[in-house]
């Protein structure tokens, strides 16, 4: 293998375990959301630094392929597509971190039955799946996978469109919520938008193996 | 619509029995940079010899097929004249030593025994080293031997005097494979400039300046004409799997 | 290992002595030979020396003027036969590596080479002198020309070999036909090499006796008539040295001297054209 091939397979491995530590993230957020664990949204707050780091570290690694080795094709693609997916994953981590500052911030715990009727849990759950879907498409280049990925995010943006209704109601019977209510209402935008970078990340899949550009069809 | 200046039909060539260039489909729009390239053997530089018919003069050299300049077959006419319409420039530069660099520039009028008035030898001569971006180096010395000059100076001296002709189409072989990286740039930027005035095909071995050099680029693999498309898509999205691993150096 | 090294530095010393000591030695033969005739000859050259006529047999003082003359008209007229015929013979060989033709010709080229010169004269004598039944200085001529053709051959191949194959790709591209590739761009860019072939050959031939005595013959009036017997520098050292008169043994060293001088001459000149005229790749 050449070092070019190498270098290739390393920015790809790079990806592939920021993509964990992301999902590690959103999953510890979601837990932290449900059992109302201060200590471990701090967690996720400070693991933030390293999801930081990682988004450094692999735009600098893909500018050094560009400089040295020219790639074409779909090496090209490949790297085009994994300085994107660099930057949605950061924008994910963010969303983690900013769940698990609510719970920090957030005086009372969330109540459960609140957060079912919502469908904030099954959200949650979907978005963690799609992500994970993604990264096994990426892995292994399946783009049929990829596919999946829009009729499912369009199950989250649903979720979105009825959480108005559902929160307006629960703070018309029961006042006292509201502050609870907008930090779930909070939680439910930032998941919506879990799933749009998700959705963006399956097109650049798609790019990079098929040469097809999804965007903005 | 581009129109097309030459084109090939089921071009084949032949160096005794070896079939170094298999039925060749082509064409070449005018005012075009046309990149010809492929791993060692692949018959681009045999296929870019049929076309000024250098091809020919080997021992046992043969060729099948139609090559038409402007719809006519130059394997129908006289080889001088075919040269005369289709200029060559070779991987080592080669201006010829015995004589000045005006002579030189020259050259093809003068050895080819074709008679010219003194003030039209001069037009000639400056208007095609003002082409090849070589006037200005030279226009103090052009009566010494061009021994002098780089490089890549020397190149362009043959560039002129091949242009100096008006062929249609320019024949390069590998340029500039023998010249530094700056003198590379410089014929490079050269090549963009002639080709407002002549179609160019260009065989290289470098990918990059096929990529960056050139508006189509040919492919050509075991004497098949591979690929042949837009620079551009050529290298973002290559439609054969054999050019995707070529240009993406995955060639074992 | 410090007497080995000792030992192999010491070896090479020896090796590097020995080396200029036979270098020299090469050179011992020539300057003795230079310095002998400069000695014994120089006395006797002046104005009068190269332009009378050698005297009757008795007669003190005479001079080489039929010889230095007929010697000139000889060569000149075989370099007239043998630079063209062997400049084309040249081109044929360096342009067809492989042709059959070309391989008998090398192989005809290489007999001749080594033929002994007198053998050259005799069939000379056969086909020329015979028929025409006078000695003549033509036939001397031809002699020398079949001796010249094989050096002015083989240096003008040599060179034309030596031209990279790309100036002759550069006049084809250009539309030139083949035989103004050789003539125009072939030929000049190879002219001092070629040049020099031709002049190492006329300095090969100046001397050679065995062939003119066939053939020209020799002649102890002034003549320039080619078709009829003429005398010559290296024929009238061959017969004034075995003579047995004095005079004439003067009249032999002179000539001796003139032809090395001549010779001489005839080598710088061959390296001022080189150097002058190589062309630069």
């Amino acid at each position: 293998m050449t070092q070019f091939e190498t270098e290739l397979q390393d920015a790809k491995s790079e990806i592939i375990n920021m993509w964990e530590l992301v999902l590690l993230q959103l999953t510890k957020a979601k837990d932290a959301m449900l059992s109302f664990d201060k200590d471990l949204a701090r967690e996720v707050i400070s693991k933030e630094k390293r999801v930081n780091a990682f988004e450094l570290k692999i735009d600098r690694d893909c500018e050094n392929i560009f400089a040295l080795y020219c790639p074409v094709a779909i090496d090209l693609r490949f790297l085009l597509a994994v300085l994107k997916i660099n930057n949605n994953l950061e924008r994910i981590g963010d969303i983690a971190e900013g769940i698990a500052r609510y719970i920090v911030e957030s005086p009372a715990r969330f109540n459960i039955a609140m957060l079912e009727d919502i469908e904030l849990i099954k959200m949650f759950e979907d978005s963690i799946s799609i992500l994970t879907d993604t990264r096994v498409a990426f892995e292994f280049e399946n783009t049929l996978l990829a596919r999946t990925i829009f009729s499912r995010d369009d199950i989250l943006d649903d979720i979105n469109k009825r959480a108005d209704d559902h929160i307006s109601k629960f703070i018309r019977d029961d006042a006292s919520v509201i502050s609870q209510a907008l930090y779930i209402l909070s939680i439910i935008r930032k998941l919506e938008r879990v799933g749009d970078q998700s959705k963006n990340i399956a097109e650049e899949i798609i790019f990079y193996v098929e040469a097809k550009v999804l965007k903005h069809q | 619509m581009e129109s097309t200046i030459l084109k090939a039909i089921d071009f084949d060539a032949y160096f005794g029995e070896n079939h170094a260039v298999k039925k060749v489909n082509i064409e070449i729009p005018k005012n075009n940079v046309v990149a010809v390239m492929g791993p060692s053997g692949c018959g681009k530089t045999t296929f870019l010899r049929c076309i000024n018919r250098m091809h020919e003069l080997i021992e046992g050299a043969t060729t099948k097929g139609k090559m038409l300049l402007n719809n006519e077959d130059i394997y129908e006419m006289h080889p001088i004249f075919v040269r005369h319409k289709i200029g060559m420039v070779f991987q080592r530069p080669n201006p010829f030593p015995n004589l000045s660099i005006y002579d030189n520039a020259i050259a093809g009028y003068k050895l080819n025994g074709m008679k010219i008035a003194k003030a039209d030898r001069d037009v000639i001569v400056e208007q095609s080293l003002q082409k090849a971006a070589l006037w200005n180096e030279v226009k103090d010395s052009l009566h010494k031997k061009g021994t002098f000059l780089s490089g890549g100076q020397q190149q362009r001296l043959c560039i002129a005097r091949a242009i100096a002709m008006e062929p249609e189409v320019l024949l390069l072989d590998e340029p500039t494979s023998a010249l530094d990286p700056i003198s590379t740039s410089s014929i490079e930027v050269l090549l963009q400039e002639l080709k407002k005035n002549y179609t160019l095909i260009v065989v290289t071995h470098n990918m990059q300046q096929a990529a960056r050099v050139s508006d189509k680029t040919a492919f050509f693999y075991l004497g098949e004409l591979i690929e042949y498309d837009d620079t551009k898509n050529m290298f973002t999205n290559p439609q054969d799997k054999r050019t995707q691993n070529y240009i993406t150096g995955r060639f074992s | 290992m410090k007497q080995n090294i000792k030992y192999r530095i010491g070896k090479s010393k020896f090796f590097k002595f020995m080396v200029i000591l036979l270098a020299i030695l090469c050179t011992v033969p020539l300057f003795v030979i230079l310095i002998y005739i400069l000695k014994e000859g120089i006395t006797k050259i002046n104005w009068h020396f190269l332009v009378n006529l050698p005297k009757p047999v008795g007669e003190t003082g005479g001079g080489i003027a039929n010889a230095l003359v007929g010697s000139l008209l000889i060569v000149f007229f075989a370099a007239l036969i043998a630079i063209p015929i062997g400049i084309m013979g040249g081109i044929y060989l360096s342009e067809n590596r492989k042709s059959w033709l070309a391989n008998w010709t090398r192989l005809a080229v290489d007999v001749l080479q080594g033929t002994p010169s007198i053998v050259v004269g005799i069939v000379i004598y056969f086909w020329i002198v015979k028929p025409l039944s006078t000695f003549s200085a033509l036939s001397g001529s031809v002699a020398l020309a079949i001796m010249m053709l094989p050096i002015v051959v083989r240096s003008t191949e040599e060179t034309l070999k030596l031209l990279p194959d790309s100036l002759k790709e550069a006049g084809l591209a250009l539309g030139l036909p083949y035989q103004r590739v050789i003539l125009r761009i072939l030929l000049p860019c190879g002219f001092s090499g070629v040049i020099s072939g031709a002049i190492l050959a006329v300095a090969r031939i100046a001397g050679e006796t065995a062939p003119l005595l066939f053939t020209a013959f020799g002649n102890p009036y002034f003549s320039t008539n080619i078709l009829k017997p003429m005398q010559s520098l290296p024929l009238l050292i061959f017969n004034y040295a075995t003579s047995p008169y004095d005079d004439w043994h003067n009249l032999a060293w002179g000539a001796a001297l003139i032809l090395l001088i001549w010779v001489l001459l005839l080598n710088i000149i061959t390296k001022i054209t080189t150097r002058r005229w190589k062309v630069q790749f």
